[in-house]
């Protein structure tokens, strides 16, 4: 009754750009979070400086938050509920896998990445199968594998981390680098954004925008019944998502074995394990739990807001203070957030 | 002849609408739990006595409560994974308030049920009003009850809790011939669910709900209403079951209370063969699942494996339990 009347408002076209379009939304709470503790930050009220040096440092934090946001993309795309608890536990597994072929066995470093990603990928693949070809839900089948492989990691090593002197030495893989020829006029930055991160981040964004799987995962994400009579191989393509998801679980075992200096058997699952923050970055970065919506460079801007704002909130508070506000910060913004897309899909029927 | 089948027809109807009050899974786990009760007796001599059997039936009751209210939750089609934050913050509320006032066990009961049914009703709202997937909102408020909770907790662990609470616990005082009072209640109210679940107006909703949302708010159902009412049932049973998890332990309450709860209670509930999808499910099966559960810990530790190994079982019994089922529907639908 109302469309044919005047041209919506300019205000309203503001409106409808943040709640439809996650990305500038995202742009301008970073943009927000980080003026906000610069503001603080010159004000005195922080423990230490919030600056670029520091914004930067705390890019580590990046690295393996981002890639299981990716992976958690890659799953809740592929729709009928996709989801994946069990990054966590299969980053514990494959890192103790990584700690004994590089560790003990003495394998080239190469050779042990490979393998770590590629059990990655095995761990993945027992979700995928059981998800896509037997049919259970997601969450009962990664549900299941999380409480697997959790217990596997532990009982492997009898409970004990794997820290030779090989795996200690990895740690310069976690420290910060000049960048060449510019370097000087910007803050070194971690070397795991340059080896794991941005590849990763590039391989994802190719496949989901350059290639037919990518467009096949959103098919079968957004109603995997018509892509079934269309003709697409629909178990196959949403299998190789659970498949891919392992894999990055996989390489993210090997940073955050790096990080630690030590394969940790609970390296992914203590605390609020990694699977958690996973989701919340996943569905903060406009990635629909439905299915069939989302994008690599919302999950990216996601990550980072939550990471600085993170880092913030650690010099805001004295003590373990401040990892307590990170929980609250972590959980209000996946509330807003959700409560958001409710709000956008009934006013303009979906984010983009 | 038509007179004589008249009066006959609502009521076999009647019975047709109802499910059958035990299910085939609930009877294989009740076979399964026979059998490794008898395994476990064989194998280690202590097992069948009332100072092994007694702490397993103590475990079970919190898992098994919280599993009652998960199991309506799961019914209606969505899902509360911040149980495990809200059994630490209503764990650390009544805890602060033992120390601090002495008050008295009803009251203390009292006092941690208010602190759950808020809780519960916080989800309740955003989940019902806000019309989010639950999953999503309940992990964000899974986050904030941490973040309550720890604020309640202060720096450090809740010391010196005075045994007001030991009614439901571990030693003598928390059993009456022989059967500890935690379990006692817990089966009391999962019958009381059983009941409401199966032969009441209200308790069928919740399966419609589950069934088909849609469908239901034509039929007449207040949707959410019902949707809000799941959720404050589960925060009601938070509360109680944290009393439980209070009096089991020792005179301190350290900060990983309550962690990770929420999958043990959801493996409990899927296990009972409640449909992840909602609309099927029962409060007997996730009871039957949750002391299999407790079993497989319990008698992995007896039989002096690593304890983490029990998880494993843990994850088994879901796929074998899930996979079951599919099968059967799969076997339905072919037929």
């Amino acid at each position: 009754m109302t469309v044919a009347e005047a041209p919506p408002k300019e205000k309203t076209d503001f409106v409808r750009l943040f709640l439809t379009q996650r990305i500038p939304l995202l742009a301008v709470l970073i943009v927000l979070v980080v003026v906000t503790f610069f503001i603080n930050d010159a004000g005195g009220y922080l423990t230490a400086p919030y600056d670029f040096d520091y914004m930067s440092a705390s890019l580590i934090n990046a690295v393996p938050l981002a890639m299981l946001g990716l992976a958690e993309m890659l799953v809740i795309l592929s729709g009928r509920g996709g989801i994946d608890l069990s990054v966590g536990a299969i980053v514990s597994l494959a890192g103790m896998v990584f700690g004994f072929a590089y560790g003990m066995w003495g394998w080239p470093l190469w050779l042990a990445i490979i393998a770590t990603a590629a059990f990655g990928a095995l761990c993945g693949a027992v979700n995928g199968f059981l998800v896509s070809y037997i049919g259970f839900p997601a969450l009962i089948a990664t549900l299941a594998t999380f409480y697997a492989f959790k217990s596997l990691a532990i009982v492997i090593n009898n409970q004990q981390p794997i820290s030779t002197e090989p795996i200690q030495q990895l740690f310069s893989l976690s420290k910060s680098v000049e960048i060449p020829i510019i370097g000087q006029y910007i803050p070194d930055i971690p070397l795991g954004i340059f080896t794991f991160l941005l590849p990763t981040v590039v391989a994802v964004w190719l496949l989901m925008a350059r290639t037919a799987y990518g467009r096949r995962l959103y098919a079968i994400g957004t109603n995997d019944v018509a892509a079934r009579w269309s003709g697409l191989p629909v178990r196959d393509t949403r299998f190789k998502a659970y498949v891919y998801a392992g894999l990055i679980s996989g390489l993210v075992a090997v940073v955050t074995v790096a990080q630690f200096a030590s394969a940790r058997p609970d390296a992914g699952v203590s605390g609020n394990g990694m699977a958690l923050p996973a989701i919340t970055i996943a569905v903060l970065g406009g990635v629909a739990i439905t299915g069939g919506i989302g994008r690599v460079a919302g999950v990216v801007l996601a990550t980072l807001l939550i990471v600085w704002l993170n880092a913030g909130i650690l010099l805001a508070f004295v003590g373990n203070e401040g990892s307590q506000y990170q929980l609250l910060a972590l959980g209000a913004v996946l509330v807003f957030a959700a409560l958001l897309n409710g709000l956008t899909n009934r006013k303009y029927g979906g984010a983009q | 002849m038509t007179t004589v089948a008249e009066p006959k027809a609502p009521r076999t109807s009647k019975i047709k609408n109802l499910p059958s009050p035990i299910t085939g899974q609930e009877l294989v786990l009740v076979g399964v739990i026979v059998i490794l009760w008898a395994a476990l007796a064989v194998s280690t001599p202590a097992f069948l006595t009332a100072g092994s059997i007694q702490p397993l039936l103590v475990a079970t009751a919190p898992i098994a409560l919280v599993g009652v209210g998960m199991t309506i939750v799961i019914i209606t089609g969505g899902i509360d994974v911040s149980v495990g934050g809200a059994i630490m913050v209503c764990s650390v509320i009544t805890a602060k308030t033992l120390v601090g006032s002495g008050v008295n066990l009803g009251v203390a009961v009292l006092i941690s049920i208010i602190a759950g049914a808020v809780l519960g009703l916080v989800n309740g709202v955003l989940i019902a009003y806000g019309r989010v997937h639950a999953i999503i909102i309940t992990f964000g408020t899974a986050n904030l009850f941490m973040f309550l909770g720890l604020r309640i907790f202060g720096s450090g662990t809740v010391n010196g809790i005075p045994g007001t609470l030991g009614f439901f616990g571990r030693g003598p005082d928390g059993r009456t011939l022989g059967v500890p009072h935690a379990f006692l209640a817990t089966v009391l109210i999962t019958a009381a669910a059983w009941w409401y679940l199966r032969h009441t107006a209200g308790g069928r909703h919740f399966f419609a709900i589950g069934g088909d949302a849609q469908a239901a708010r034509l039929a007449g159902v207040r949707v959410q209403r019902r949707v809000l009412l799941a959720y404050v049932i589960t925060g009601v049973l938070v509360g109680l079951a944290s009393c439980f998890v209070i009096a089991q332990g020792t005179s301190t309450l350290d900060q990983s209370v309550g962690s990770g709860k929420e999958l043990a209670v959801i493996a409990a509930v899927v296990i009972g063969g409640t449909s992840i999808m909602g609309g099927r499910g029962s409060v007997l099966g996730t009871m039957l699942g949750a002391l299999l559960v407790q079993t497989v810990s319990s008698g992995v530790t007896q039989l002096g494996w690593r304890s983490q190994l029990s998880d494993l079982f843990v994850g088994i019994f879901i796929i074998v339990a899930v996979g079951a089922d599919l099968l059967r529907a799969r076997a339905r639908r072919n037929r």
